[in-house]
């Protein structure tokens, strides 16, 4: 690698840097990513939190053929459960009877007076199964809480019938389980449950994904341009190739950063102002419903904020990943000639980069799986896995170590093959080069 | 201190299909201009890549003011106008210059001074419109191209190459080009210039270097190189329709080895061990009206078709040369 003038590698990172960060698309960029991740964390977590206990839930019919009153114990305690909603329909039909009485409720249900039915028969007595159908059926969440009151009371006619007295069983089988997660790190019992470090692991992954594709594509347009407009021939007879890529990688890695801050910034201004807004207002009408305020995203996400030396392997992470990925958008850049060919040309570095976000859901299901730890090393693939399997289970400080390495080595060939294939290709036009050729540019470019 | 701007030395550039340059030498005196002429493919673009180490050659040795080509910050005293121009579309044309400045080495308040120079020279500064608060797709080609001369000119370059610059130039620009040249001339400063219009190039250089293939033809002085090429040549224009006749004349290749015909006025080259008389006789008795008949130094043009004829357009290579 020819020597890098630093004046000058200066001056190509200001314009670099300076003309992306004054472009309007830039400052929309900016002010629209919080508001739309916000919409896709916050609304939802809103909307369900609003919702469930003054949802149609609980209208429902219940069709009782155990002709043990199982039925009404089911309608009751679904009414005291959630005081506010309608009261199901309780109907106690014979077992012969019982189709019949489905095919009137499943009428009901398409004529939108319910929103499903529970079956209770000599299976559900027998402790074996229950039938839910409903338009929500395929809700979790929704089946779960139906299923909680019918086994529930199940239980509880049984310990009934053997002989407890009606207060002790309610007393016995009332109170329900709340599970509460904690994790637990290299230094012990860590703050924040589980769900807020998957939350952020995911959030950084994805947040890592996006900005190397959004700004290693930004870098190849930027070479392309060059190329296009003809000025590369200009900027080269002032500056070597080499200080030119140095200074584009990091004024476009740099707006990257300074997006990202800016998101995080107002972001987290959002969630401290708005979040109180929102769940303040609601608070009282939740009350003290099953949607208890615990486990809140604002809760989540101050617990799950990563500590100093975290934030710093995860910066580590994206610098280097950067680097990597922006400098063969680079090379791909100065490859090709027209738009046109950008699509093919960026295919193999694209689908490194794809790959890494497919085994995402693998990771996240299983963190220390054999495929996770390999997947969190693999250079191409580590800059957005490792952040993503670090922030779900401790790693062992020599993988991280071994991974950050892989990286940064990985970067240094990919800088090393680029400035190559952008020294010879950035003046050359016409048809796109064969791989053989690129591997001569490779071999000759001096 | 040498007295020339670039010395290249036995320069040779191959690539994997043809050889572009082989075994060139070069002097460019300082303070001269100087045109590096030679058809489309024959190596001048690459010549002056090398110049300015865009691309490096395979042998042979090039200085720039007695120093390698090579040495930190000579590139500095260049100022280079490409074939292809362009500029970024997008940007401010303050922001533009600016930066091609500091690419140069210039320090940002400098570059602001000297702009406001050269905008106001060119006319796209006037008292009733700052064309530099614009983005440069925002201008007119015309304005764009007079952007590219002040970006090639703006850090006072000691030595300034243009290649091609005549070319897709309209004729204000043209002009106004030209006059930049003999200014800079003037100013001392050192132009070199690739061309194949021969015209500019004879009136505006004091040396040239005529390249085909890849390999000088010839070089020298303008006057030199005419003055040796010159006693040869007669100037023949004739009126009315004396065509057919005078054709007949100048097909005998006893008497006349090349005659270039432009219709009514015609460059000839006499056969070696002929005559100018025998051939003035000789149109004479044709019975053609004479309107001039001159013993006189080619044109560039004409040394030109002589020294590379037209075998020395290679094919396929336009654009590269």
């Amino acid at each position: 690698m020819a020597k890098v003038d630093m004046r000058k590698l200066g001056v190509v990172f200001r314009r670099e840097y300076l003309e992306r960060v004054r472009s309007k698309w830039f400052l929309v960029g900016t002010l629209l990513g919080p508001l739309f991740m916000g919409a896709v964390t916050i609304l939802p977590t809103y909307m369900s939190l609003k919702q469930r206990p003054g949802s149609d839930l609980t209208n429902v019919v219940v069709l009782d053929a155990t002709g043990t009153g199982l039925g009404a114990r089911v309608g009751k305690a679904l009414g005291e459960k959630y005081p506010a909603a309608p009261v199901p329909a309780v109907k106690t039909v014979t077992p012969e009877r019982l189709l019949v009485a489905e095919d009137s409720a499943v009428n009901a249900v398409v004529r939108k007076e319910y929103v499903g039915f529970i079956v209770l028969d000599s299976n559900t007595v027998a402790n074996r199964s229950v039938t839910y159908a409903g338009r929500n059926a395929s809700s979790l969440s929704d089946v779960e809480a139906l299923m909680g009151i019918v086994r529930q009371q199940a239980l509880a006619q049984r310990l009934e019938r053997e002989g407890l007295d009606a207060a002790r069983v309610t007393a016995l089988t009332a109170e329900r389980l709340e599970t509460r997660k904690e994790k637990i790190g290299n230094n012990g019992r860590e703050k924040g449950g589980g769900m807020g470090n998957l939350a952020f692991g995911y959030i950084i992954a994805f947040l890592l994904y996006i900005m190397i594709a959004l700004y290693g594509q930004t870098m190849l347009r930027g070479v392309l341009e060059e190329k296009t407009t003809r000025v590369a021939e200009v900027v080269v007879s002032s500056v070597s190739t080499d200080t030119l890529l140095a200074g584009k990688v990091l004024g476009v890695g740099l707006v990257a950063i300074t997006q990202v801050l800016a998101w995080v910034a107002l972001t987290i201004g959002m969630l401290f102002y708005l979040m109180p807004i929102l769940f303040g207002k609601m608070a009282p009408q939740a009350g003290a419903t099953a949607a208890a305020p615990r486990g809140l995203p604002a809760d989540m996400i101050t617990s799950a904020l990563p500590t100093p030396g975290t934030a710093l392997i995860i910066l580590g992470f994206f610098v280097l990943g950067f680097i990597f990925y922006s400098s063969l958008f680079a090379a791909v850049g100065a490859m090709v000639s027209s738009q046109e060919d950008v699509q093919q040309a960026s295919m193999p570095v694209m689908l490194m980069l794809i790959s890494s976000v497919v085994f995402m859901s693998p990771i996240l299901t299983n963190p220390g799986s054999s495929l996770s730890r390999t997947m969190s090393l693999i250079p191409f693939s580590a800059p957005i896995l490792m952040p993503l399997r670090m922030s779900l289970i401790p790693v062992p400080w020599w993988e991280l170590a071994a991974s950050l390495g892989g990286v940064a080595v990985a970067g240094v060939a990919a800088i090393w093959v680029s400035a190559r294939i952008y020294r010879v290709g950035l003046l050359m036009y016409g048809k796109r080069p064969s791989f053989a050729e690129l591997a001569r540019w490779v071999r000759y470019a001096n | 201190m040498t007295d020339l701007a670039i010395d290249i030395r036995n320069v040779v550039k191959r690539y994997a299909e043809h050889v572009a340059v082989r075994d060139l030498s070069l002097a460019v005196p300082r303070g001269s201009v100087y045109g590096l002429l030679g058809p489309n493919g024959a190596g001048k673009t690459t010549t002056i890549r090398m110049i300015l180490n865009i691309i490096v050659p395979d042998s042979g040795s090039i200085s720039l003011f007695g120093k390698s080509h090579l040495d930190r910050g000579i590139t500095d005293r260049i100022g280079y106008l490409p074939e292809e121009r362009g500029l970024y579309k997008k940007m401010q044309v303050r922001r533009v210059l600016k930066f091609l400045a500091e690419l140069k080495g210039m320090s940002g308040a400098d570059a602001e001074k000297r702009i406001d120079y050269w905008m106001e020279r060119f006319e796209l500064k006037t008292p009733d419109k700052d064309w530099g608060l614009s983005k440069i797709d925002e201008l007119s080609r015309g304005m764009q191209q007079k952007v590219q001369f002040i970006g090639t000119l703006l850090h006072d370059p000691d030595l300034i190459i243009l290649d091609e610059p005549f070319s897709g130039l309209d004729p204000i620009n043209a002009q106004a080009l030209k006059d930049t040249i003999v200014d800079l001339k003037e100013r001392g400063k050192t132009v070199i210039f690739s061309t194949h219009l021969m015209d500019n190039a004879e009136r505006l250089c004091d040396s040239v270097c005529i390249i085909a293939r890849g390999e000088k033809v010839l070089d020298g002085a303008v006057a030199d190189v005419k003055r040796e090429h010159g006693t040869r040549v007669v100037a023949l224009s004739v009126a009315g329709e004396a065509r057919t006749a005078i054709a007949h004349v100048l097909a005998d290749r006893t008497l006349v080895s090349r005659a270039d015909d432009q219709n009514r006025y015609y460059e000839i080259e006499l056969a070696p061990g002929a005559d100018a008389q025998t051939l003035l006789s000789r149109v004479i008795a044709t019975g053609a009206p004479i309107q001039r008949f001159e013993l006189v130094q080619p044109s560039l043009h004409q040394i030109f078709l002589e020294r590379v004829g037209a075998s020395g357009v290679e094919e396929g290579m336009s654009g590269q040369g």
